[in-house]
């Protein structure tokens, strides 16, 4: 893979971890941030410890701002995480226990222009009065805040997030996402955050990529991939929860995703489905419907009001993409 | 709806419908036998230091360690073993923190190799140092041509203090290591340190306690050696062998005062090494910096 000038990060890499083989394959420029989105397994963090410096590469490369930083070739030497300017939150966290929190945000700071006030960082990270806290008196959520602190503070050129927040309450993260996004657009430095939940991974990343069983299966724009998965394992992966045969072709299916269907025919929006409400429960506000098509594939689907069992309902799936097995 | 279950309810009468009073005093009566079986066990391990110092005089002490040159057993054997334990340190912690993060290849048979010295007796051990670094030993040529001799000398004693000791000092070293998380390690290389940086700032505070009570361990079997001693270096003579000697020689009275000149040497450092490492574990997991 050849990076572009412009490239920041180039990423082509293959690593045997345990039952799974993981390649992927990306590049990323100053300023962009990915986010990888995949199950429990798929190999999302094989991925962020390769270019970290942490795993072996077993083929391939990696370039950081045009330098070879890992490859599997003996002449390839890898260089040394500390030299890569690379900064990871890992999940689960890991701090320095025997470190206050001002002292594990300030670990990483050096004399550079990249470099963020510890105390103004501690501040935004709502940790100011636990400044002199040790690691084994906080939350999990606050320990989060401090791993997360102390690699925005240290002068990274990659920012790489392994579930960075998952501790962290929901209604806290977006200021903790958007501080770093901020950060990484200061330093125009590339972000790669890798979670399973999509509205965090949709949040973060200007790209998405969606991982399976050690596959990069689709890259692309972050609202992209979700409206237009590649395959059916990629548009059950973001949340598609049914697939009703496209008439007169085989291994073809209209995906249906459960928040993309309206009550009712209408044609010029897309599908129209006919079917039979199986069950209802609730789903935050609304109500999640499960529905047996007329053609017998099931699908389900979120509704305002809740519908009874048995109820027979006409639906419109708007513009469902049609993937292939 | 009715149960046959008696009034009241646990939280009240303390009693659970169907579970014998009986059971529950079987199970006081445990618990009260446990408590007095280690405050037994307790009394036992202390029992020689109570009898020593019972059986101890100011006029004896005077009479033993008052003449001129009494005290050299002493400065030999703190001399001997500051050695054995700085040999220790030095070629101990770069093995015991290989083995901890596995980077050693047959990683299990050099930790038999660790144990080995703790499984022969002493006395075997000094007896086999005599073949290994004794004049007309494996090695005994090659320390001659550097003027050292292996049998009756600082140096032969040094080296039986660290056959009977190092391997304390690895063992505990390598748990200590091993209790540090790797991936601690890890990150303080991501945020720029160099290897070295890592353990002085990361590996070395957080394994100190344990470091410490190996140590510890170590300088108290070193300093105390006296099996591998005897047979490799009886002269010049260490404490251990002072006590021994005053006892064939003079019985108890001659012997008890060495004897607490030994453990007056010999503990401070465990029991400093112990005050630290658990004063530094409960920093380490509390809330606040001092």
């Amino acid at each position: 893979m050849i990076a572009t000038s412009a490239t920041l990060l180039a990423v082509d890499l293959e690593v045997q971890r345990r039952q799974v083989t993981v390649r992927a394959g990306f590049e990323l420029d100053a300023g962009e941030r990915l986010a990888i989105f995949g199950t429990s397994g798929a190999g999302k963090t094989t991925i962020l410890e390769s270019i970290a410096g942490l795993v072996r590469l077993g083929r391939g490369t990696v370039r950081i701002d045009g330098q070879l930083v890992a490859g599997a070739a003996q002449h390839e030497s890898p260089l040394p995480p500390r030299s890569r300017h690379v900064a990871l939150v890992r999940q689960p966290t890991t701090l320095f226990p025997h470190l206050t929190v001002e002292q594990n945000v300030g670990y990483g700071v050096r004399r550079s222009p990249h470099t963020t006030r510890v105390a103004e960082l501690l501040d935004r990270l709502g940790l100011t009065s636990l400044a002199r806290a040790r690691g084994a008196a906080l939350s999990g959520g606050q320990r989060q805040r401090v791993a997360l602190g102390r690699a925005l503070a240290s002068p990274f050129r990659v920012l790489l997030l392994d579930e960075p927040l998952s501790a962290v309450d929901v209604a806290a993260r977006e200021p903790l996402r958007a501080l770093a996004v901020e950060t990484a657009a200061d330093r125009n430095a590339v972000g790669i955050l890798v979670t399973h939940d999509l509205t965090e991974a949709q949040a973060f990343g200007d790209q998405l990529g969606i991982i399976d069983a050690g596959r990069l299966l689709q890259l692309g724009g972050a609202h992209e991939v979700v409206l237009s998965p590649a395959s059916r394992r990629v548009a059950e992966l973001v949340g598609y929860g049914g697939f009703v045969a496209v008439p007169d072709r085989t291994s073809a299916w209209f995906a249906v995703h459960p928040d993309r269907i309206v009550l009712g025919a209408a044609p010029e929006r897309g599908v129209v489905l006919t079917g039979t409400v199986l069950s209802t429960r609730p789903f935050g506000p609304r109500y999640e419907c499960s529905v047996r098509a007329a053609s017998g594939e099931q699908f389900s689907v979120h509704l305002d009001e809740a519908p009874g069992s048995g109820f027979e309902c006409t639906v419109t799936a708007l513009d469902p993409p049609v993937v292939a097995d | 709806m009715t149960t046959n279950a008696p009034a009241g309810n646990l939280a009240t009468t303390g009693v659970v419908p169907g579970f014998p009073t009986a059971t529950r005093v079987v199970a006081r009566g445990s618990t009260v036998l446990a408590l007095l079986g280690a405050l037994a066990m307790w009394l036992a391990l202390l029992g020689p230091f109570a009898v020593l110092i019972q059986h101890l005089s100011f006029h004896s002490i005077r009479a033993a360690l008052g003449p001129p040159g009494a005290l050299d057993p002493l400065w030999v054997s703190l001399g001997a073993s500051a050695i054995a334990l700085g040999a220790m340190v030095l070629l101990g912690t770069p093995l015991a923190y290989l083995l901890a993060r596995g980077r050693l290849p047959l990683a299990r048979i050099v930790e038999l190799g660790i144990i080995l010295p703790l499984m022969l007796p002493p006395l075997v051990i000094g007896l086999l140092l005599i073949f290994l670094i004794g004049p007309q030993g494996t090695l005994g040529s090659l320390l001659a041509d550097i003027h050292l001799t292996g049998t009756n000398t600082f140096f032969a004693l040094v080296v039986a203090e660290f056959y009977e000791a190092a391997p304390f000092y690895v063992l505990g070293a390598h748990a200590a290591f091993a209790s540090v998380d790797p991936r601690i390690e890890q990150d303080a290389t991501l945020l720029g340190d160099r290897p070295l940086q890592a353990f002085r700032r990361i590996t070395l505070p957080l394994s100190a306690p344990g470091l410490a009570t190996g140590l510890a361990t170590a300088w108290a079997r070193a300093i105390g050696a006296f099996g591998a001693v005897i047979i490799v270096a009886y002269y010049p003579r260490g404490l251990p062998n002072q006590i021994f000697v005053g006892f064939q020689e003079f019985g108890l009275s001659g012997s008890l005062p060495f004897a607490l000149l030994l453990v007056v040497a010999a503990l401070p450092l465990p029991i400093l090494a112990y005050l630290w490492s658990a004063r530094n574990r409960a920093r380490v997991a509390g809330a606040e910096a001092p």
